[in-house]
C-alpha cells in the first residue's frame, strides 16, 4: 500500500473512533482515487484559493472524512484539527461545508449534485478559455440517481474535455440497484471511458493524465469497499456506519500492510 | 413580456460579457436574435432542470452570472433541491427567470398549473424573489438584481398590469390610500390589474408588491392598524405578509384542490373569483 495511502487510512481509523462517526469502508475504497487526484491536479495548500488551481468535488458527500485527511496530508491543515469530526463546534462535520474547510469547493451531502455541478463549472471554464479542469469523484449508490446521467448527458454534448469523473466502483449497490457493466453505460452515454484498479495509484495518475478525445472523461475505479481491512472488506455492510472501540481499532490498524 | 424579456437580456448582454443564458429548451426561437449575437453565451442545455439549476450554481462559482429560464413548476417544484442546495446553501447565486406561473399555461391543465414557485421560493434562505407585474418592473428588476451573486427568482408573467408606478427592488407601492379605510388589499405581480379594477372606487387601500422577497415590512406597518386582506393568484405573498406585519390578514386565492378546468388565464381567474366582479365581490364581505 502507498505510503501516503496507509496514512490517511491510519487517520481515518483513529479520528473514526475519537469521534464515534465515520463511514470507514465507504471512505477507504476512495482512498487512492483521492491521492491520485491530489497529485495530478493543479492546487496550492498555502493558497486554498487560488485562481489557477483545478476544482476537486466529493460528491459522494459522507467519505468526508477521507477527504478531510487527504486535505491534511496535503498540507491543507493539521490533521489533529480533523479529531473533533462531527462535533458540535467543528468546521468538519461529516458532511463538508465549503464555507469552512479550506480546500472544499462544494458542500455536499444529497447525492447527485456533484456532477452537475462540476459540469457548469467545466463549461464555466470553456466560455472563459481558461485551462483549469473540474475533477468530480461519484459512487456506484449515487449513480441510481437520475442527475448523474443528465449532466452527463449534458457535459457530452457541450464536450467538456475538461471535465473528469471518477467513478468508485465498489460494488456495495448490489443491495438494491447496482450498476452493472457501468463502463458500457458511460461509453453509451459518450464519454471517454477508462477502467483501472480503483487502489493502484499509478494507474489512476496514468488514467488522469491520458487524452479525452474531445470528451468528458469517466474513470471507472474498481474497487473494495474497505480495502486496506480484511475485517471491513468481508463485512462491509455491518461496518458502513459504524466507528470503531480502540480494541477494533488497534485490530483495524493491524490489518493495514 | 417574453418578446420584453429577450430585449432586456440583450442590453445587458452588450454590455456585460458575464451574462449567461441556460435555457430548458423553451423559449429557444423567440431568443435567436440573442443566440445569434451572443453565440458563445448561449446554451440550450436540454429538458434537464436539476442539472439547469446545478450547472447555473457552478456558472455562478466561477464569477460567472447565469440567466436560467424554463417553465415555472419544472424549474422551482422539480428543481427545488438543486436550488436550496447548489444556489443557497453553497452561496453560489445564480438567476432563475420563469414562465408559465400561476395559470398563465391555463389551457395545459393542472401539471403546468404553478402557484408554488414564490413561496417554496422565499423560504430559502438568501433568496430574492421578484414577481414582475408589468414590462417595466421585469427590465428594472432583472438589471439591478442579476449580477449581485445572490439566488434570485424572477416571474415572468403572460400578462400585465398597465400602471406606471415606480420601481425599486423590495420597495412595495401604495396604490390607493383613503384615510378612512378599515381594510388594506395587499396584491402582487400582474393580477394587480384586476385588484385595481375591482378597488378604485371603493373605501379601501391598495399595496402591491412586484418584491416577495425581501417584502417592505415598512410599507405594511403603516397598515397594520386596519384589517388585511391578501390577493393573490399564488402562495408566497400571504405568507409573507404574515411574518412581517401583527395584524389580522386574511387571504382569497388559491383553493385547497387542484385545478382541473383548462380553458384561458382570465378563464381560471374568473372560476376562482380572481377576476375583477370576483374580486369585488370579496373585498365587498371583508368590508
Amino acid at each position: 500500500m502507498d505510503c501516503f495511502c496507509k496514512s490517511v487510512r491510519q487517520d481515518i481509523l483513529r479520528i473514526s473512533q475519537h469521534s464515534g462517526h465515520g463511514h470507514i469502508p465507504t471512505c477507504f475504497s476512495v482512498v487512492e482515487m483521492l491521492a491520485a487526484v491530489y497529485s495530478e491536479m493543479k492546487h496550492n495548500p498555502a493558497d486554498p484559493s487560488w485562481a489557477g488551481r483545478d476544482i476537486f468535488i466529493l460528491s459522494k458527500g459522507h467519505a468526508a472524512l477521507a477527504h478531510y485527511c487527504t486535505l491534511a496530508h496535503s498540507g491543507y491543515f493539521p490533521v489533529k484539527d480533523v479529531y473533533n469530526f462531527g462535533a458540535f463546534s467543528s468546521i468538519f462535520g461529516c458532511h463538508a461545508d465549503r464555507h469552512r474547510v479550506p480546500g472544499v469547493e462544494l458542500s455536499t451531502g444529497s447525492l447527485g449534485h456533484g456532477s452537475c455541478v462540476a459540469a457548469g463549472i467545466a463549461l464555466a471554464f470553456k466560455i472563459k478559455k481558461s485551462p483549469r479542469k473540474v475533477y468530480v469523484l461519484i459512487g456506484d449508490g449515487e449513480s441510481n440517481e437520475g442527475t448523474v446521467w443528465e449532466s452527463l448527458m449534458v457535459a457530452a454534448h457541450q464536450k467538456l474535455d475538461n471535465l473528469t469523473v471518477l467513478l468508485d466502483h465498489n460494488k456495495s449497490q448490489i443491495r438494491c440497484l447496482p450498476i452493472t457493466r457501468p463502463a458500457d453505460k458511460f461509453r453509451a452515454f459518450d464519454c471517454e471511458t477508462i477502467e483501472v484498479d480503483g487502489h493502484d495509484v499509478n494507474a489512476l495518475k496514468a488514467a488522469l493524465s491520458a487524452p479525452a478525445n474531445g470528451k468528458p472523461k469517466v474513470i471507472v475505479a474498481d474497487t473494495i469497499k474497505g480495502c486496506g481491512c480484511k475485517t471491513l472488506a468481508e463485512n462491509m455492510f455491518a461496518w458502513h456506519r459504524r466507528s470503531p472501540s480502540k480494541e477494533e481499532m488497534e485490530m483495524l490498524l493491524g490489518e493495514l500492510k | 413580456m417574453r418578446k420584453h424579456f429577450k430585449e432586456v437580456l440583450i442590453k445587458i448582454a452588450e454590455k456585460d460579457e458575464r451574462l449567461v443564458l441556460l435555457l430548458g429548451d423553451i423559449s429557444v426561437f423567440l431568443l435567436k436574435d440573442f443566440s445569434d449575437r451572443f453565440p458563445d453565451r448561449f446554451f440550450n442545455i436540454g429538458i434537464c432542470e436539476n442539472t439547469l439549476i446545478s450547472m447555473a450554481a457552478g456558472m455562478s462559482s466561477q464569477n460567472l452570472h447565469p440567466i436560467v429560464h424554463t417553465i415555472a413548476p419544472f424549474i422551482t417544484e422539480r428543481s427545488y433541491e438543486q436550488v436550496k442546495l447548489d444556489m443557497c446553501y453553497n452561496g453560489f447565486g445564480g438567476n432563475i427567470v420563469s414562465c408559465g406561473g400561476s395559470f398563465d399555461y391555463a389551457w395545459d391543465g393542472a401539471t403546468h398549473h404553478c402557484y408554488t414557485d414564490l413561496e417554496l421560493m422565499r423560504m430559502l434562505p438568501g433568496m430574492e424573489v421578484m414577481q414582475p407585474g408589468s414590462k417595466k418592473e421585469l427590465g428594472l428588476l432583472l438589471e439591478s438584481q442579476y449580477a449581485n451573486g445572490k439566488p434570485s427568482y424572477f416571474r415572468i408573467p403572460a400578462d400585465e398590469h398597465h400602471l406606471d408606478l415606480p420601481v425599486e427592488f423590495g420597495k412595495a407601492n401604495v396604490v390607493l390610500h383613503k384615510d378612512s379605510a378599515e381594510l388594506t388589499v395587499i396584491t402582487a405581480g400582474p393580477l394587480l390589474k384586476n385588484v385595481y379594477e375591482a378597488c378604485k372606487d371603493m373605501n379601501v387601500n391598495l399595496l402591491y408588491f412586484h418584491t416577495i422577497k425581501p417584502l417592505d415590512a415598512e410599507v405594511l406597518a403603516r397598515y397594520s392598524k386596519t384589517k388585511m386582506l391578501v390577493i393573490h393568484d399564488a402562495f408566497g405573498l400571504f405568507e409573507s405578509v404574515c411574518a412581517a406585519v401583527d395584524a389580522k390578514v386574511k387571504y382569497h386565492g388559491i383553493p385547497d384542490k387542484f385545478c382541473c378546468y383548462y380553458g384561458t388565464l382570465e378563464d381560471i381567474r374568473r372560476l376562482l373569483l380572481l377576476d375583477a366582479p370576483g374580486i369585488r365581490k370579496i373585498v365587498q364581505e371583508n368590508l
